[in-house]
């Protein structure tokens, strides 16, 4: 599959390209209101694009409606059909494609079987939980085996535990049918446990397109690395090439060495931290990248400590510590030195007033 | 807490008792309207004994079976309500869905226009058609089909209001899961939309009948003479001319027709929902029933 697609005028999904591998699980991830779900109604159909075009397997589908586009969807609120129950509403696609009944009942019961969800034919819709419910919109798409499957936050009504679950079953289901899946969702964990490639948008362009490991590791962008996770944003000044590697960072009165991030950036910029890369270690110890600091607060979170310190800089960042069974060594308001390992200090371009939060 | 349960249930026990009362106090009238409709003698007021058939078929004179004027004018009834039903009925359900599914700014002209036979005062458009028959749409007489007209359009706004409402509550996402399913246009409306409109094609097709049939100033306007009253207009001639049980027995038939159609309303509905639930037992038999849907 070749999706290529670019937009003008409406600026609700502003200049997207991307390029999606046959069988490949694909998130478009980003906050409410950035684009992702128009994006997902252009790739179905629903919506016309006001320039470029939808690519599927090299053939031009702008024009062809959504009836005739073999991409399926898994709408949010599901909108399985109430007056039809589970039989009638996965054998839909199949009757409307004129398959003798025969056929449509053999494979409405396998795709059934797919989601386990056999002997259930019989129910209404809203004689299902939310997790079946969300099952049959799955099987309905997928018994049409579509070339793409397109899923709107499918798991968005659920609640968190059930969530983890079917999180695990669509990844899961995923590897055994093949298909490639659009999955767009606003959960930041979701996307980085289920895809093989994720899409970062905001204000309807794309920020970033990489691997979950990419995406969060090396953001290309202070929205990504905001996006994802808790980030530790601070203003700094770029400056040269380090002598050791790295380049050189101004972060108040303190000199940093950064080996991540745009080489290019010179003077404003932005450097960010994950809070499980910030080394806590007692006043006085030694070495580079080191700023002091004091603790502000200290939450625990069973697995780890939440620390939330306080640089002499001004600057507030969140670090997490492993539980490692041993007793906190840093209590509230005590002085510690923070350590930011050259290694995970990335330096980003500044977005200025215009921060990036779509 | 218990004290709380107590005064909550004296609250609804009050409600009950006032709502039983009222409901009491309006059915009253016509319980007594049906009552003398069964009275053995000729007296609207005093009770001479119980006669089933008398004023129905029973008189050889004045029972409404007997009476031409009266039974004429039951027949007009019905033709009408009936007629007026399968007009607006569908027309209405068409231009609901034109109506919410058209964007353009003649759309909200048209919505404008489509409300206002609902806030014209009855007597204006009664007035108005009588006019136009008259004098613009001569090849138009006043008679059945002009009455007929006058009713649809009138009921016309009822059926878009009621129809629209439960258009806008469905929401797109049906038609959308249909066509993303490969169902065309016309097959979403068929076997998704339509179905999921039935409540509201039934709720309009009840909401006509009851219109229609209580209509006296439209009718009137547009009746060809004594040929084209209907029930209400020989019921209010009537009232000041002579009267027997039969005009009261007229009203109670009314009264059955209504109740009937309502009844088979509900039967239908039944039906035609109890169809689909049995549905999925083999496709064949499925798509038999989804075929039963069809309009």
């Amino acid at each position: 599959m070749d999706l290529v697609k670019a937009f003008g005028a409406q600026k609700v999904v502003d200049g997207l390209n991307l390029r999606i591998s046959p069988g490949e699980f694909f998130s478009i991830l980003g906050s409410s209101g950035c684009g992702k779900t128009t994006t997902l109604r252009l790739i179905a159909g629903f919506e016309q694009p006001s320039s470029g075009h939808v690519l599927l397997d090299g053939v031009d589908m702008t024009n062809t409606p959504p009836n005739r586009r073999n991409v399926n969807t898994v709408f949010q609120h599901y909108a399985l059909f109430p007056h039809l129950d589970v039989f009638d509403n996965v054998a839909f696609g199949p009757r409307r494609a004129r398959v003798d009944p025969g056929e449509v009942k053999r494979r409405v019961g396998e795709a059934l079987e797919l989601v386990q969800l056999a002997g259930y034919e019989k129910r209404k819709p809203a004689q299902l939980s939310g997790g079946q419910q969300q099952r049959v919109a799955l099987a309905r798409s997928l018994v049409l085996k579509p070339a793409v499957l397109l899923l709107d936050e499918p798991l968005g009504a659920l609640d968190a535990k059930l969530r983890k679950q079917l999180q695990a079953e669509l990844k899961a289901l995923q590897r055994q049918v093949g298909i490639t899946f659009i999955y767009v969702t606003h959960d930041q964990e979701e996307a980085l446990t289920m895809s093989d490639r994720i899409a970062v948008m905001s204000r309807g362009r794309v920020e970033q397109v990489a691997a979950p490991r990419e995406v969060y590791e090396e953001p290309a962008s202070v929205f990504v690395a905001d996006f994802l996770g808790v980030s530790n944003l601070m203003s700094a000044m770029a400056g040269g090439m380090s002598g050791v590697g790295g380049r050189m960072i101004r972060l108040g009165n303190f000199e940093l060495r950064a080996e991540c991030g745009d080489g290019s950036i010179q003077g404003r910029a932005k450097i960010t931290i994950r809070p499980e890369r910030v080394r806590i270690e007692p006043r006085g110890s030694g070495g580079e990248n080191r700023i002091p600091g004091t603790i502000e607060r200290c939450d625990y979170l069973g697995s780890a400590m939440q620390l939330v310190v306080r640089l002499v800089t001004g600057d507030l960042i969140h670090v997490q510590l492993q539980n490692t069974g041993e007793p906190l060594e840093f209590p509230r308001g005590a002085a510690v030195h923070a350590h930011l390992p050259a290694g995970a200090l990335r330096v980003l371009a500044d977005p200025g007033e215009d921060d990036g939060k779509g | 807490m218990r004290r709380e349960a107590t005064r909550r249930s004296r609250g609804s026990r009050w409600l009950a008792l006032l709502t039983w009362g009222y409901v009491l106090l309006s059915l009253w009238p016509v319980v007594v309207a049906i009552q003398f409709s069964f009275n053995a003698g000729r007296s609207m007021t005093s009770w001479q004994g119980f006669s089933l058939t008398r004023w129905y078929f029973g008189d050889p004179v004045y029972s409404v079976w007997h009476d031409p004027t009266l039974q004429s004018a039951l027949m007009q009834s019905l033709k009408l309500a009936a007629l007026d039903m399968s007009i607006a009925t569908p027309l209405g359900v068409l231009l609901a869905l034109g109506l919410t599914r058209w964007r353009s700014p003649l759309a909200s002209a048209s919505n404008f226009l489509m409300l206002l036979p609902m806030v014209t005062p009855e007597i204006v458009t009664g007035v108005a058609f009588s006019l136009v028959i008259l004098h613009l749409f001569v090849f138009l007489h006043p008679g059945t089909l002009a009455q007929a007209l006058g009713h649809v359009t009138f009921s016309l706004s009822y059926v878009v209001v009621i129809v629209r409402g439960r258009l806008v509550s469905i929401g797109r996402q049906y038609e959308e899961a249909a066509a993303d399913l490969g169902a065309t246009p016309w097959q979403s409306l068929r076997y998704v939309l339509l179905p999921l409109l039935l409540p509201a094609i039934f709720a309009s097709l009840m909401i006509v009948f009851a219109i229609s049939i209580d209509d006296f100033v439209i009718s009137q306007w547009l009746s060809c003479g004594a040929g084209c009253d209907t029930v209400p207009i020989r019921i209010y001639g009537a009232a000041r001319a002579r009267q027997t049980p039969a005009v009261n027995a007229l009203a109670a038939l009314m009264v059955y027709s209504t109740l009937i159609a309502l009844g088979v309303a509900y039967l239908l509905f039944r039906f035609l929902t109890r169809g689909e639930r049995a549905s999925g037992t083999s496709p064949g038999a499925a798509v038999t029933t989804v075929g039963g849907l069809e309009w």
